[in-house]
């Protein structure tokens, strides 16, 4: 039988930093992964040669001084992975299809700052409090400078920020209806609606988007192949197509061998999960863990999912707009509305492009996003994926049809210019990236919620995910990095903070 | 309107909380016990104790000083109590 000294579940861009961090750290890692291949939601895929990203499209964090940029050179990636950053002064561009009034986001906090106040005079006090305060936010965690991240423990520190909701914070200091949702629009980010998410982790999640916005050269690929390289030079096991059949030898409340699907077995010192939390409850022995511990995690909620579209713009079609700006369709001034899984119409469509190399040619691909909820597909839910009903299809041709009318509607240059490919569901999500719930973003981090984190009732099983400390790519290769410290002792930890990669 | 519960009120739901979620049987249940020496709850149960607790009493928990020193469930039934009539008295003013 085979012994490690560390198991990691789950191999998405959380499994991942936990795998290379533990290596470094001189353990022997075993990466176990549900689905045929490594990558989680960075996995892209490919229609009639071209590829499209599932869950990883752009990215804040990798200004110099980033905490993407940090946390990956610590990783040993940073050089593999190449930003392609967006145009400086509208790295996001909203449009309201109401009345068609156009908004630019300039990247850089000073620069977007000074721009909402040319946008919207009359706020111009409001807009220098709300900045003062997301800023205060940003000091007490860190200014999210990752030493500083790391020691501020912000996984279990809680501020006042966190106790207040964002849209108490917009209501208190802003007027324009406009503004409100300008500021509130990233939600879409994390998945939460303004009046569920604290003003501190609003805060936090935008930090990096404000600062800086990049694509990256090849998409979540390019994070793939990097980790896979480092995965061997540092020589991790890495077992796809495997999950958690069962727990055996437990003693003193750890967990000491884990039997796979497969009926492989494996001897484990201790183990990181790195998927869903809800999914960690069909794994823990259940003995070990209390009605209290299960009853929290199955009132989490899940974030919002996405119905996407994913297609190919005509060769000699202009769209500048798309490839320099990431923009955003509103419906209207209510966030809220637009991220209520029972909302009905539209809701926020979010288009961002990119190009790809095929085979040395150049492609524009695009691909546009609502958010979306198991709701609107519960008649069936129960069916999988290349076994659906006729009816689904329909919905789903609907849907798709829609957003590329709503598309064409606004942006002129793309008329007639997108070619669909293909289209993805919540179920096309729920069972491709093995996501309960189709949710993007994992459980919804709720204002006044504890994550879970760390430590779990197995003595020797930690969690860490985009459900522990922050949504997306960021938040989920921080909490791996808060993760490992614990596993590997603070000593070990610097260590690799300090020669990182090499 | 949410009502203030009494003292009573407050001790009995506790108990339940945990007697319900951690399977701690109702006549260890006395004010004078050491909620984790004599109970048996440790560090990582007391973050599921706090989510159970605010769900039940609609109340929210801050790590504060108050909160650090509790040890008796004696000491956790006061806390519940002033907690519940600071936040009423919050949510009516």
């Amino acid at each position: 039988m085979d012994r490690y000294d560390q198991v990691v579940i789950g191999s998405g861009v959380s499994g991942l930093t936990a795998s290379v961090l533990l290596a470094q750290g001189g353990r022997k890692v075993l990466l176990l992964e549900k689905a045929p291949t490594i990558g989680g939601a960075l996995t892209r895929f490919y229609r009639e040669g071209v590829p499209f990203d599932t869950g990883f499209h752009f990215t804040g964090g990798f200004a110099d001084d980033g905490l993407l940029h940090e946390m990956s050179k610590v990783l040993g990636i940073r050089d593999a992975i190449v930003p392609i950053v967006l145009s400086p002064d509208a790295a996001f561009r909203f449009i309201f299809e109401e009345d068609g009034r156009v908004y630019d986001f300039p990247y850089g906090i000073p620069r977007l700052l000074e721009r909402l106040q040319e946008y919207f005079p009359a706020d111009a006090a409001g807009i220098r409090q709300y900045f003062g305060m997301l800023k205060q936010v940003w000091d007490r965690t860190g200014a999210m400078e990752l030493a500083a991240v790391l020691s501020s423990a912000m996984s279990t520190a809680v501020i006042n920020e966190d106790h207040t909701s964002l849209q108490s914070v917009l209501d208190d200091l802003l007027d324009s209806p406009y503004l409100k949702t300008l500021v509130s629009a990233f939600c879409m980010c994390y998945g939460v609606k303004p009046t569920e998410v604290s003003f501190a982790n609003h805060s936090r999640m935008c930090h990096g988007l404000y600062e800086s916005v990049a694509r990256i050269e090849g998409g979540g690929g390019a994070f793939i192949q990097a980790f896979a390289r480092r995965l061997t030079e540092l020589g991790v096991d890495v077992r796809c197509g495997r999950h958690v059949a069962e727990c055996a030898d437990i003693r003193g409340d750890a967990v000491h061998r884990f039997i796979l699907n497969t009926g492989e077995e494996v001897e484990l010192e201790s183990c990181v999960l790195t998927i869903h939390p809800k999914e960690v409850l069909k794994i823990l022995p259940k003995r070990l863990l209390s009605p209290a511990f299960v009853t929290r995690i199955s009132d989490f909620e899940s974030s919002c999912g996405f119905f996407t579209v994913f297609g190919v713009v005509e060769a000699g079609c202009k769209d500048d707009a798309i490839e320099k700006s990431i923009v955003s369709l509103l419906p209207s001034t209510d966030v809220n509305e637009m991220l209520d899984p029972w909302h009905e119409g539209d809701s926020a469509l979010v288009v961002i492009g990119s190009v790809e190399d095929v085979a040395g040619v150049p492609v524009k691909t695009r691909c546009a996003f609502e958010p979306s909820f198991m709701t609107e597909v519960a008649e069936w839910t129960d069916s999988r994926t290349g076994r659906r009903s006729p009816g689904y299809l329909e919905y789903k041709r609907k849907r798709a049809a829609r957003m590329q009318e709503r598309m064409n509607a606004l942006l002129d240059e793309q008329k007639g210019c997108f070619r669909l490919r293909a289209s993805a569901s919540v179920l096309t999500y729920r069972d491709h990236l093995h996501s309960p719930d189709g949710s993007a973003y994992g459980v919804k981090q709720k204002l006044g919620q504890i994550n879970l984190l760390g430590k779990l009732p197995v003595r020797n099983m930690y969690i860490a995910g985009q459900s522990a400390v922050l949504p997306g790519v960021l938040g989920a290769m921080l909490s791996s990095f808060f993760v490992t410290r614990a596993v590997l002792g603070k000593a070990t930890f610097g260590n690799i903070l300090l020669t990182g990669g090499c | 309107m949410k009502k203030t519960l009494s003292e009573k009120e407050v001790i009995a739901l506790t108990n339940r909380v945990l007697a319900e979620s951690f399977e701690i049987e109702e006549e260890r249940l006395l004010p004078e016990k050491r909620i984790f020496a004599d109970l048996g709850l440790d560090s990582l149960d007391t973050v599921d104790l706090v989510v159970a607790l605010q769900k039940r009493f609609s109340i929210t928990i801050r790590e504060d000083e108050r909160v650090r020193s509790i040890r008796s469930l004696g000491d956790l039934y006061t806390y519940i109590m002033t907690v519940q009539q600071e936040q009423q008295a919050g949510t009516e003013g």
